[in-house]
């Protein structure tokens, strides 16, 4: 490959290959610009969660991990992340396909673990799915009645809040949010688009309530509030003391602790990667691929680092430890869990603030679940198409294009898995599944290290072929520091009891899923070789003498 | 669960088709070579044969060579790296052309200089292939089939109706096996391009009767037709808008069904035994209209995959089919 001059000026209007003003090109059909940095922006953030994020590592950091800096933890789970996102740019850019893992995978990896890999990753999004239907309930509608029936007096508020925080409350309500994410995908994109649309701009005016209510409240008034609607059973030092005297202490900043703590922050910023799904329509691909990414994990850490300043400026960090830990092991604290929509509320007194804030929250966490919802579908379409699958799984609607028994398998096992989350102690250690995801993402990361050398017909067509650092591809490089990165959060999480851990058993599911999707290809690679079909065709290049 | 079929070994026929491979050099050979690696005896190249795009290798003052791709401009000093550079574009469907600076400057003030340019380099590009499905399949029992399709030039039916194994299939019906008849057209309804063989909703589906007339055995007849039925999902893009850029809500394209209402009305009324089409790279897929299975292969010829469909028929129509990539 030649020497790179400089870019050119000229628009691209090629799917493939790019274009400029040194080029020649004749009328033909599919010649259209597709997806740019902004679409594939604001497609990622919203996948993000900036709420998740914000909600969950304020609740167990300094409860959880005392000693962790939450603000060093933004910044080490974004670089990871970035160093992820990287890698899954060199794979999107050399085969801008959509499909994620499952295009790149089958491309070099043998086709049971390109399966496997797929499968493990669309089971654990699908179990968060469930997960953030739970969150819901808990994090936003629960808070949000605690905390006006606390300002407003209203007992009737309070039943509603108490009623909804029974398991079986929260299985329901989140069964009809998981029924009502999938409706809206049966009814077609356009319908799915305007709804994330307007939850976006929810979520949005949410959140930048939140910050404005704590750049101007004080630790005063939040200390006053508090102790007015809780005491005197429950008051902001009592509240300390009693976390305490449970065993509860901030040592000052520990590393290990900073470590543990940013997998909340990790979890969510996955997100930031999901536009590799919708890599084939995509213009300028590595421009926009690259931009629309990091510029996610970029936003969404710059909100975090203004939020959580701001949020131990108001409520002070050993009270946030103190009123997480209470929480988690039954000792005085607030009359249902902490999260930050309930502080915020008990800073305001104001119920119509607390609501506002409370809907933003569950408007980050909507946007999770249609999201995650269709990613795992888009999986399971490609497993029909390939034939590992029924091929009932690919059918289409005729009225709204939906493929709607995916959408129905999707959603019915997201309503298993929170009954699970809801019902079992076995599987509240949810990160257990982000390992599997992380596992099937190194997969891809590793294979991408050696794509360059393994199958350099197809890498020397990338836009990136040409480029090397440590006179290494570019690709070898990024995927190797992607691999890093996902192995070390993979270990991090190992190492969190909290969060995810290495229960032998909780192991098990996990080696049981990944072996399971093996065993899944090859029963139904079986199956269909019985109908006279030969699955490996699918996924086989054809040899060129 | 998984959907188990009546198989009978008797009078069954493996066809292999893939389309719209649109000038790639690498699609093309795999197209050729898949007769072998699927076991198959008929293969079908349906249409968009020819590139989009010519990418000037302008020789400069200073004796290196200039070129555009990817969105860059790229210097080349040795014959080497000329050669690895024009493989890479050829392979994915585009027409490198090595000239000077002058020359280049030239055909870029002339609009006709250009279309001359496409021409020339369209028909060497089919003529080396044709050179090469010759090597490959002369003396063989492979029976090699393809069609244009509405990027086209019309010169193109005379360039392949010119090979000694492939049977050029535009415009006719063709008797495909004893029992499989084989109707094929490459026109299209109209596009926003403004292609080579467009026409009318109207003026398609008269054309598509005539040619029916012709068919005996509609049961067990092919309908070969580069655009899709309208609205079949398997003919759905991303939408434009009015400066053909494509409509984006949240992030995602908004997709909208862009095949023709004539191939469907057709479809709909004659019930072949199952429908080959192209034309919509995104559409890949499948969708049965009444008892007429319509498959889309789609394609990603600019990555040198091949995207093609299996398909078995038998006595009763399509016994099974199956998608690949190679």
């Amino acid at each position: 490959m030649g020497k790179t001059v400089e870019s050119s000026s000229a628009s691209s209007v090629g799917t493939a290959g790019g274009t400029g003003d040194r080029v020649f090109l004749r009328k033909a059909s599919g010649l259209i610009k597709t997806a740019g940095a902004t679409d594939v922006f604001i497609f990622n953030v919203g996948l993000v969660s900036i709420g998740i994020g914000l909600g969950t590592a304020i609740l167990y950091g300094p409860a959880v991990y005392p000693g962790g800096s939450l603000i060093l933890g933004i910044i080490i789970a974004s670089v990871a992340m970035a160093l992820v996102a990287l890698g899954m740019i060199t794979w999107t850019v050399t085969i801008p396909r959509s499909g994620g893992v499952y295009a790149f995978g089958s491309r070099i990896l043998p086709p049971s673990l390109a399966f496997a890999s797929s499968f493990t990753e669309s089971i654990c999004w699908l179990f968060l799915t469930g997960v953030a239907a739970y969150w819901i309930v808990t994090i936003g509608i629960v808070p949000m009645f605690t905390m006006a029936a606390v300002i407003t007096g209203n007992s009737t508020l309070q039943s509603i809040a108490d009623t909804l925080s029974h398991e079986w409350a929260i299985f329901l309500v989140g069964t009809l949010v998981l029924l009502l994410a999938g409706g809206i995908l049966t009814s077609g994109m356009r319908r799915f688009f305007l709804s994330q649309k307007i939850v976006f701009t929810i979520a949005m005016i949410g959140s930048l309530l939140l910050v404005a209510i704590l750049l101007f409240g004080s630790r005063a008034d939040f200390t006053a509030n508090f102790n007015n609607y809780f005491g005197p059973d429950a008051t902001y030092d009592g509240v300390i003391q009693t976390a305490k005297d449970g065993g509860w202490a901030n040592p000052g900043f520990s590393w290990k602790q900073t470590l543990l703590a940013s997998n909340w922050w990790f979890l969510p910023l996955i997100g930031a990667a999901f536009s590799i799904a919708i890599g084939g329509e995509i213009k300028s691909v590595t421009k926009s691929q690259t931009w629309g990414m990091l510029g996610a994990i970029v936003l969404c850490a710059v909100v975090w680092l203004i939020s959580v300043p701001l949020a131990y400026k108001v409520f002070g960090y050993d009270f946030l430890g103190a009123v997480g830990f209470n929480d988690l092991n039954g000792l005085a604290g607030t009359p249902t869990t902490p999260w930050i929509t309930l502080l915020a509320g008990v800073l305001t007194d104001s119920w119509v603030v607390t609501v506002l804030v409370s809907m933003g929250f569950i408007a980050w966490i909507w946007m999770w679940v249609p999201g995650m919802q269709a990613y795992g579908e888009r999986a399971m379409i490609a497993w029909a198409f390939d034939r590992i699958a029924p091929g009932r799984l690919g059918q289409v609607s005729d009225r709204t294009h939906s493929p709607v028994v995916a959408i129905a398998a999707a959603t019915g096992l997201t309503v298993a898995f929170l009954a699970l989350f809801v019902f079992t102690t076995y599987f509240i250690t949810l990160i257990i599944f982000i390992e599997l995801a992380l596992l099937a993402w190194m997969f891809v990361l590793a294979a991408g290290i050696v794509f360059p050398y393994r199958r350099p017909e197809m890498y020397e067509k990338s836009p990136i072929s040409n480029k090397k650092m440590f006179g290494l591809p570019i690709m070898t490089v990024a995927c190797s520091a992607g691999f890093l990165a996902a192995l070390f959060y993979f270990f991090v999480l190992f190492f969190d009891s909290f969060a995810a851990g290495h229960d032998p058993k909780r192991l098990t599911i996990m080696g049981v899923t990944f072996v399971g999707g093996i065993v899944l290809f090859y029963v139904a690679r079986q199956i269909r070789k019985s109908q006279g079909v030969n699955i490996d065709l699918a996924f086989k290049e054809i040899p060129i003498e | 669960m998984f959907k188990r079929k009546k198989r009978s070994s008797e009078d069954e026929t493996l066809i292999f088709f893939c389309t719209d491979v649109h000038g790639s050099n690498v699609c093309f050979k795999k197209f050729i070579n898949g007769a072998e690696f699927y076991g198959t005896k008929i293969l079908i190249l349906g249409g968009d044969v020819t590139g989009k795009m010519v990418v000037p290798i302008a020789k400069q003052d200073t004796g290196k060579y200039l070129t555009t791709f990817a969105g860059q401009d790229t210097e080349f000093t040795s014959d080497e790296e000329i050669d690895n550079f024009i493989k890479r574009v050829s392979n994915m469907g585009f027409y490198p052309k090595v000239m000077s600076e002058t020359d280049f400057r030239d055909t870029k003030a002339s609009p006709n200089a250009q279309e001359e340019l496409f021409r020339d380099l369209i028909k060497a590009r089919l003529e080396e292939w044709l050179s090469y499905a010759e090597d490959k399949l002369g003396g063989t029992d492979v029976q090699v089939f393809a069609a244009p399709g509405n990027d086209d030039f019309f010169e193109v039916d005379d360039i392949l109706q010119s090979s000694s194994v492939i049977t050029l299939l535009e415009g006719k019906v063709h008797q495909l096996t004893d029992r499989h008849e084989i109707l094929t057209t490459g026109w299209t309804n109209p596009t926003p391009w403004n292609t080579e063989r467009e026409t009318s909703e109207e003026e398609l589906e008269a054309s598509l009767l005539s040619m029916i007339d012709n068919v005996k055995d509609m049961e067990h007849c092919i309908f070969n037709l580069h655009c899709p039925p309208y609205n079949s999902k398997i003919d759905i893009c991303p939408k434009l808008d009015a400066d053909m850029r494509v409509v984006y809500d949240m992030g995602n394209p908004v997709l909208a069904p862009a095949g023709s209402t004539a191939v469907r009305k057709v479809i709909e009324e004659c019930q072949p035994t199952v429908g080959l089409h192209g034309h919509i790279h995104e559409g890949r897929g499948e969708t049965a209209l009444g008892r007429t299975l319509c498959l889309n292969p789609g394609s990603v010829y600019s990555e040198g995959v091949l995207n093609g469909v299996l398909v078995t028929l038998g006595g009763g129509g399509v016994v099974d089919h199956q998608f690949t990539q190679g």
